[in-house]
């Protein structure tokens, strides 16, 4: 466990951080003062970062990916982070892009490299610092405040926790306190200071089950991601090209997911956010419980079909203990089999394709590449959320990311005084249809400018192919652009422009900015 | 009334539609709503487009109502999804539009439950209807059977008169007296007899025509018009309509104005 306690100011001089060097046998060595997490528990069983660590071995399990989205919608139950995820999460648009955003931010921080780990803690420090405001009640809330950001820490743990213990394999105390340390960690690398989770794992309980209980309520975003999302879950890039295919399949997985995640979710708040039982979910578990439990009585390898013949031929309303179980069960199975054959697929039927043509219609431009939190409005935390995904893509470090923003901020400015026309601060969907705008004045010309900036790291004045491979994630493959295979910055502006502005299909910006 | 709605409030903001509803609760929602899905013919036709992709625009605003409905506290809504005439209408549209029910119904049902709605289908009893889909819709009847949220019933192949002759015949079956025949154990015939009797009915598209829909429970009902197409009907429209609802002086043909949903006899 880390060494402070509950009752010692957290003190940062004291606490331990790994020495890169001494990795190999989990040596540490006290701190020259700046903040960092301590490298191993303090029984000095292994590492609490990289390989090692009890993080990496649920990773690559594809049960995380589940875990990570029952994570979201308790996040998401939180006020405070509710708040923030409606005003500028783009999880509805762009989940996909997301949801790898966030694993890949994971693996920086529990990998094996500190220096990588201090770059994406100062990178998450600067994106939490520009995401803060105030709910529809009125309420403020920051990205910042370290009581949320313990909450969401404490939702990823305990949803691990609980996906192993779904999963029948639950984790022994020892494992989960090794766990429990490495998210603590977590949330120390972010430079916050301890005291915001509890000190261990036996006080975590009572302060996990004091917030389901008593905080988390049933907003707005929460209901967004169970009824809206998991209903209109936007293809994956993969995917993009089969629509039939992912039309079939997001039948049976988005409802599918949605009552896993509504199943796993604590009781009490499940009971206090009126989301009913899953009889599919319930009756599988319950399933299982009943052949494990039943095998424990009997003889290995052995089944007792007298038993069994005595249990099936039981009449539901004889008097029999059992009776009443029974009959419930039986209620219960021809729920879930009702459930079942409702989301069995069926073959796919052809649907009209729209992907048609270079140039996108006003509606489409403004759902698919302006509005990325799908909220139906364009405003300030759309563009914040393209100026996030670029700076990402290109790990930009300040002052260039402040750079981007600001550029962004001014192109905002542009946009409000040309489509705001009912002066409500925001430019809605039909604003911008009617309006037919012109996008390219000044300052998206500007964004344009300091995007290309950003992009070339070396300054020579030209994107060469690895630049370019950083912000596009794609092979440069053009040909028009120039003998020596790069991209000039007249050509990358003009590119940039007829994409914004032109609403032209782009090989380059549509995975970048249009893709869910 | 609603009328002069301009299709812009079909942009109107989600989250403060759901805020309205819940100041506004201890007002008096209207206790069962009912929505006659009118308009999407005419709503596909201004846009040249087959009839079909009007009814398919229609899905999203389904969804939309149910969501507002259940969060602004009604306990019972119905909707009028297919007439016992609509059988006459071109046989490629009923086609369409059977498929089409088959493929929401599967879509939503999991989180129709998830919701803790209880789902009926209200007629669904002519043999024109694609056995899959009478299967599809008796299995989303038995998973949310058990549900004490909002009711939600679709009326589907129904007609009033069919139903209020099918009560005639079960009580004539039971062997019920004349004498002992009133209202109340007439009504008990009805398919579904637990329904209340209907606050509010909503016929969009400007129609004003009560089409042999629930005929018996529509009674007392008060009725609104807005002019927006279905296709186009939002949250928010149907918030409007709830206010316009809480407008009506009730009287139920007498003086004093009573609670609604309140049981006449």
């Amino acid at each position: 466990m880390c060494c402070p306690s509950g009752t010692e100011i957290p003190d940062r001089d004291h606490r331990r951080r790994r020495n890169p060097d001494s990795a190999q046998d989990g040596a540490t060595e006290f701190d020259d003062g700046t903040s960092r997490p301590s490298a191993a528990n303090a029984n000095g069983h292994g590492p609490l970062f990289g390989a090692g660590s009890r993080f990496q071995e649920f990773v690559n399990d594809p049960r995380w990916a589940l875990a990570i989205v029952r994570a979201t919608v308790l996040e998401a139950a939180h006020p405070q982070v509710g708040a923030a995820l409606i005003d500028n999460s783009t999880f509805v648009a762009h989940p996909w892009r997301r949801l790898r955003n966030t694993l890949r931010s994971l693996q920086r921080m529990f990998g094996d490299d500190e220096q990588v780990r201090l770059r994406e803690a100062a990178r998450l420090n600067r994106l939490h610092a520009r995401l803060g405001g105030t709910d529809p009640r009125g309420r403020p809330y920051s990205a910042m405040d370290p009581a949320i950001r313990a909450w969401v820490v404490a939702t990823l743990f305990e949803s691990t926790v609980t996906m192993c213990r779904l999963g029948g394999q639950p984790l022994e105390q020892h494992g989960m306190e090794r766990l429990y340390a490495e998210f603590q960690a977590y949330l120390a690398a972010m430079g916050d200071e301890a005291g915001h989770l509890p000190p261990t794992l036996s006080e975590f309980w009572p302060y996990y089950d004091h917030v389901v209980a008593q905080e988390l309520e049933n907003t707005e975003a929460m209901r967004i991601i169970l009824y809206k999302l998991f209903d209109h879950l936007p293809a994956p890039a993969l995917l993009g090209g089969v629509p039939t295919l992912w039309a079939t399949g997001r039948a049976v997985a988005g409802p599918l997911i949605g009552a896993i995640t509504v199943a796993s979710l604590p009781e009490p708040f499940r009971r206090r956010a009126g989301l009913p039982e899953m009889p599919g979910a319930q009756t599988l578990m319950q399933g299982a419980y009943l052949a494990v439990g039943l095998a424990r009585f009997l003889p290995d390898g052995w089944v007792r079909a007298d038993a069994v013949a005595d249990l099936l031929a039981l009449s539901p309303d004889s008097d029999d203990p059992r009776a009443r179980a029974v009959t419930a069960l039986h209620d219960r199975m021809r729920r879930a089999g009702a459930l079942i054959r409702l989301i069995t697929p069926l073959p796919p039927q052809p649907e009209p394709a729209s992907r048609t043509g270079a140039e996108r219609g006003a509606e489409e431009f403004f759902r698919e590449v302006l509005d990325q939190t799908g909220d139906g409005y364009l405003d300030w935390p759309d563009l914040a959320a393209m100026a996030r995904e670029l700076s990402t893509r290109l790990d930009l470090e300040e002052p260039e990311e402040t750079r981007l923003y600001d550029a962004y901020a001014d192109w905002w400015r542009e946009l409000q005084r040309a489509l705001d026309t009912d002066g409500d601060g925001r430019v809605s969907a039909r604003e911008y249809a009617t309006a037919v705008p012109s996008l390219a004045g000044p300052a998206l010309i500007k964004v344009a400018e300091v995007l290309f900036d950003a992009t070339d790291k070396d300054g020579d004045q030209h994107i060469d192919a690895d630049e370019y491979r950083t912000l596009f994630q794609t092979a440069f493959h053009r040909d028009t652009v120039g003998t020596d295979r790069t991209y000039t910055r007249g050509a990358f502006v003009r590119d940039f422009l007829a994409f914004m502005s032109g609403r032209r299909r782009s090989t380059a910006y549509d995975p970048l900015l249009a893709q869910a | 009334m609603i009328a002069g709605h301009t299709a812009g409030d079909a942009f109107a903001d989600p989250t403060s539609a759901s805020r309205f509803a819940d100041a506004d609760r201890s007002l008096g929602v209207p206790r069962h709503v009912a929505c006659v899905m009118d308009g999407n013919g005419r709503w596909a036709a201004q846009r040249s487009l087959p009839r079909t992709s009007g009814h398919r625009a229609a899905e999203t605003t389904v969804i939309d109502v149910i969501e507002a409905a259940r969060a602004a506290g009604v306990e019972w809504l119905s909707l009028y999804a297919f007439s016992t005439e609509n059988w006459s209408r071109p046989s490629a549209e009923v086609d369409y539009l059977m498929r089409l029910v088959r493929t929401v119904v599967r879509k939503h049902a999991p989180l129709l439950h998830a919701r803790g709605i209880r789902c009926r289908f209200l007629g669904v009893s002519d043999p024109r209807i694609p056995r899959e889909l009478a299967r599809d819709v008796a299995d989303l009847m038995t998973l949310t059977g058990d549900n004490r949220g909002m009711t939600l019933t679709v009326a589907f192949d129904h007609g009033g008169r069919r139903d209020i002759v099918a009560a005639a015949r079960s009580l004539i079956r039971a062997g019920v007296a004349a004498e002992a025949v009133d209202e109340r154990s007439f009504a008990a015939h009805l398919p579904f007899p637990d329904t209340p009797d209907v606050d509010l009915v909503i016929r969009t598209s400007g129609e004003q025509r009560i089409s042999n829909f629930m005929l018996w429970q529509v009674a007392y009902a008060e009725w609104v018009f807005p002019t927006v197409l279905w296709p186009d009907f939002r949250a928010p429209h149907f918030l409007e309509c709830l206010h316009t609802y809480r407008q009506r002086d009730r009287r139920f043909g007498g003086v004093l104005p009573e609670r609604n949903g309140d049981s006449r006899s």
